[in-house]
């Protein structure tokens, strides 16, 4: 499903003075509808590199290849526009905070991830999502009238909404109780399973890691989250 | 949801901001509709060709006020004019008063007088003959081609009962006087002297009118007047006495002596009604009246003059621009050149305004957008993270700022033609006559696309902004 090959990152210091190497990871593969957890403490790169696979952000060397209908793509190589488009065909992405539009609706909001992919919004695979989360009875309400936890599980909805291969999480119990990122997290697992999609989680919360069928620690495949390296 | 929805939405969650800057593309378009109404169709309505007559005789001064004056019944009476010159137009006789031969003589069909300077309620009233109305002085119906007609070939009609007798205290009112003022058949009313301001004391005259005939709608400024005949003009005690001192004086001063501007002298009395010790005029057995004041005294305020054909037309302008006391004017060339001259100005002026104002709101829509963008930086980074290209985003902000010019457009077209309406009212009241603002011109629909594509050029400021949104640094935190 992805393949990362010497891939590359830097930012500027912040007195630039130097580039600071942010992600540098040498390789890395993920089967389709496989699951990992990817385990980093805070500043080790772990969104910068979730950015990078998703399109978010362009690498200045490397390739992030994907296997999509019997065919390679390295969105590296893509424009902005052509990645922008790759990601909301390709990938679902799940923010540590839920960042639904708060004008919006529950529903309209899964519709959203829908609108950008030029196909037309499937209003009732948005509605099945929302009931699968359990929110059927909040189709309606705007994310100011939501818990956190329901917020969250809207969000997950929303990344499935377009039937991705592969479903990037970041940090998505962060911000939750107990009880409610265990509930997403829960929703999260079965919704991939269901969807047959890939998924890279990161977190830096060993027991949410646990979870998952795969653990690896950051810094086993970015060079550059290794302490010595001081980046962040 | 696509992209329509989702800016309606964000147009709706800002409604304040969205319809205050949708309110002043609204100004501007609607300024610039009505302006454009006004001088299109305002023209159509002063300057018609067609007012029933061609040459309008009045004292020497300004044409343009002499036609207000006289056909649109606003503004002050230029002065006035013997009545002699009415009497070798209407007549025809060989020979004028003076013993020298007539100089109008076969170039008019017909020629009615007009004596202005009193009003009721503060309708004005003309005083003239019911030639006006299509009847001889001994209340015969006149032959077809001398009956006056206000433009179109129409005459005046009734719509309830006469025309006055030439030598009585009679009145013909228009429909609206009779509307305005509850007058009727048989009501009697007595005249103020000039038109008095609200803080005036009115002067009025004692002497009464009985109202024997209410005219059909003309949708002229005739609508609004009250006539009465010409010789109970002179009749007023007031206007005998006025006439014969400005003939003292006249003779005082010499034959060189140039003819009295205001319209009719009047001592200042109560404002009820005072019989005179001495009346102008004397009441005859039969109920007619003959005025004390000798006829070669008699003045009028204009006399409206049909010629006899085009190059006769020309020969009567000729004839009354070399006479020391009246001109002769076209009043359809009068209100064209008025228009030409003044319209196109102001018109100019008022398009500056209301581009001006277009400016200043497409500034406000860039103001308006450009920080709802700010404010908006993480939803267009968590669009741009869901799919949205780049593209998408500018587009949809340029296209938040083109649905505000074409709201505002259309409803500024609407409401310029409201304002068209509400103008059409007052000049309605004042002229008996309104503008048709209903009207639409392409010169409007054109003007749409203007403002719909400053509108987007305005939106585009913002959009470059969304545009370059850095979208990783916006979905941090």
């Amino acid at each position: 499903m992805l393949g990362v090959r010497n891939l590359l990152k830097t930012f500027a210091a912040p007195d630039g003075s130097e580039r600071v190497r942010v992600v540098d990871v040498p390789a890395f593969a993920l089967g389709t509808g496989e699951m990992v957890a990817l385990l980093g403490s805070s500043g080790s790169g772990k969104t910068t590199l979730l950015h990078l696979l998703a399109g978010i952000l362009a690498a200045e060397s490397g390739e992030v290849v994907y296997a999509v209908g019997g065919k390679s793509q390295d969105i590296a190589r893509f424009s902005e526009a052509e990645r922008d488009h790759f990601r909301g065909q390709h990938i679902g992405y799940i923010f540590q905070t839920h960042h639904l539009l708060p004008g919006l609706t529950a529903l309209e909001n899964v519709l959203l991830g829908m609108s950008f992919t030029g196909r037309r919004a499937d209003r009732s695979w948005a509605t099945h999502l929302l009931e699968r989360v359990g929110l059927s009875h909040r189709l309606e309400y705007k994310p100011g009238k939501l818990s956190l936890g329901q917020q969250q599980r809207v969000a997950v909805a929303r990344a499935l909404a377009n039937r991705p291969g592969l479903v990037l999480a970041d940090e998505p119990t962060g911000s939750l109780d107990a009880a409610s990122a265990q509930q997403t997290l829960d929703l999260i697992l079965s919704l991939c399973r269901e969807a047959g999609a890939g998924l890279i989680l990161v977190t830096h919360d060993l027991a949410i890691a646990r979870q998952l069928p795969r653990q690896l620690q950051l810094t086993e495949i970015n060079r550059a989250a290794a302490p010595a390296k001081g980046a962040g | 949801m696509n992209l329509f929805e989702l800016i309606l939405k964000q147009m709706r969650q800002r409604m304040l901001s969205t319809v205050l800057t949708c309110l002043s593309i609204l100004l501007g378009m609607a300024l610039a509709t009505s302006v454009g109404i006004v001088s299109r169709e305002g023209k159509s309505v002063f300057a018609q060709t067609d007012y029933g007559f061609d040459t309008l005789v009045g004292p020497k001064g300004s044409p343009l006020q002499l036609v207000l004056n006289t056909i649109f019944h606003i503004d002050a009476s230029p002065g006035n004019i013997p009545y002699r010159l009415y009497e070798d137009m209407a007549t025809q006789r060989p020979t004028s008063a003076d013993g020298k031969p007539n100089p109008f003589r076969g170039l008019v069909k017909w020629a009615v007088p007009m004596a202005v300077g009193d009003s009721y309620q503060g309708r004005r009233i003309v005083a003239t003959t019911p030639q006006l109305f299509g009847v001889g002085d001994q209340g015969e119906a006149l032959p077809a081609d001398k009956v006056p007609t206000y433009g179109g070939g129409r005459a005046y009609t009734f719509a309830q009962g006469r025309a006055f007798a030439p030598n009585k205290f009679e009145a013909v009112i228009g429909p609206e006087v009779a509307k305005a003022t509850g007058l009727t058949i048989g009501s009697t009313f007595h005249a103020t002297h000039g038109l008095p301001g609200p803080n005036d004391v009115p002067d009025v005259h004692a002497e009464t009118w009985t109202v024997v005939g209410i005219l059909n709608e003309t949708h002229t400024a005739n609508d609004r007047v009250l006539f009465i005949p010409l010789i109970t003009f002179y009749a007023i005690f007031e206007h005998e006495s006025g006439l014969e001192q400005i003939n003292q004086i006249q003779q005082q001063a010499g034959a060189a002596g140039s003819p009295p501007t205001a319209s009719a002298p009047a001592t200042k009395t109560p404002a009820a009604p005072e019989e005179p010790e001495e009346k102008a005029y004397t009441l005859n057995p039969d109920g007619t009246i003959t005025v004390k004041l000798p006829k070669d005294q008699w003045e009028i305020s204009a006399i409206l003059v049909k010629s006899e054909s085009a190059a006769t037309s020309f020969q009567l302008s000729f004839i009354l621009r070399n006479l020391p006391e009246a001109i002769g004017v076209s009043p359809a060339n009068v209100m064209e050149t008025f228009f030409d001259t003044f319209m196109p100005k102001i018109a100019m002026l008022m398009l500056v305004i209301s581009t001006l104002v277009t400016v200043v709101a497409a500034v406000s829509i860039l103001v308006s957008i450009y920080n709802s963008v700010a404010a908006r930086n993480r939803e267009i980074a968590i669009m741009r993270a869901l799919g949205a290209t780049k593209g998408r985003i500018l587009a949809a902000v340029c296209l938040e700022a083109g649905l505000i010019g074409l709201a505002g457009g259309v409803i500024g077209i609407l409401m310029g033609h409201a304002f068209a309406w509400a103008g059409s009212i007052f000049l309605q009241r004042l002229l008996s006559t309104g503008l048709p603002w209903w009207h639409f011109a392409s010169g409007e629909l054109l003007y749409l696309p203007v403002v719909i594509a400053v509108s987007l050029l305005a939106g585009l400021v913002p959009a470059l902004k969304a545009y370059k949104t850095p979208v990783a640094e916006n979905l941090v935190g």
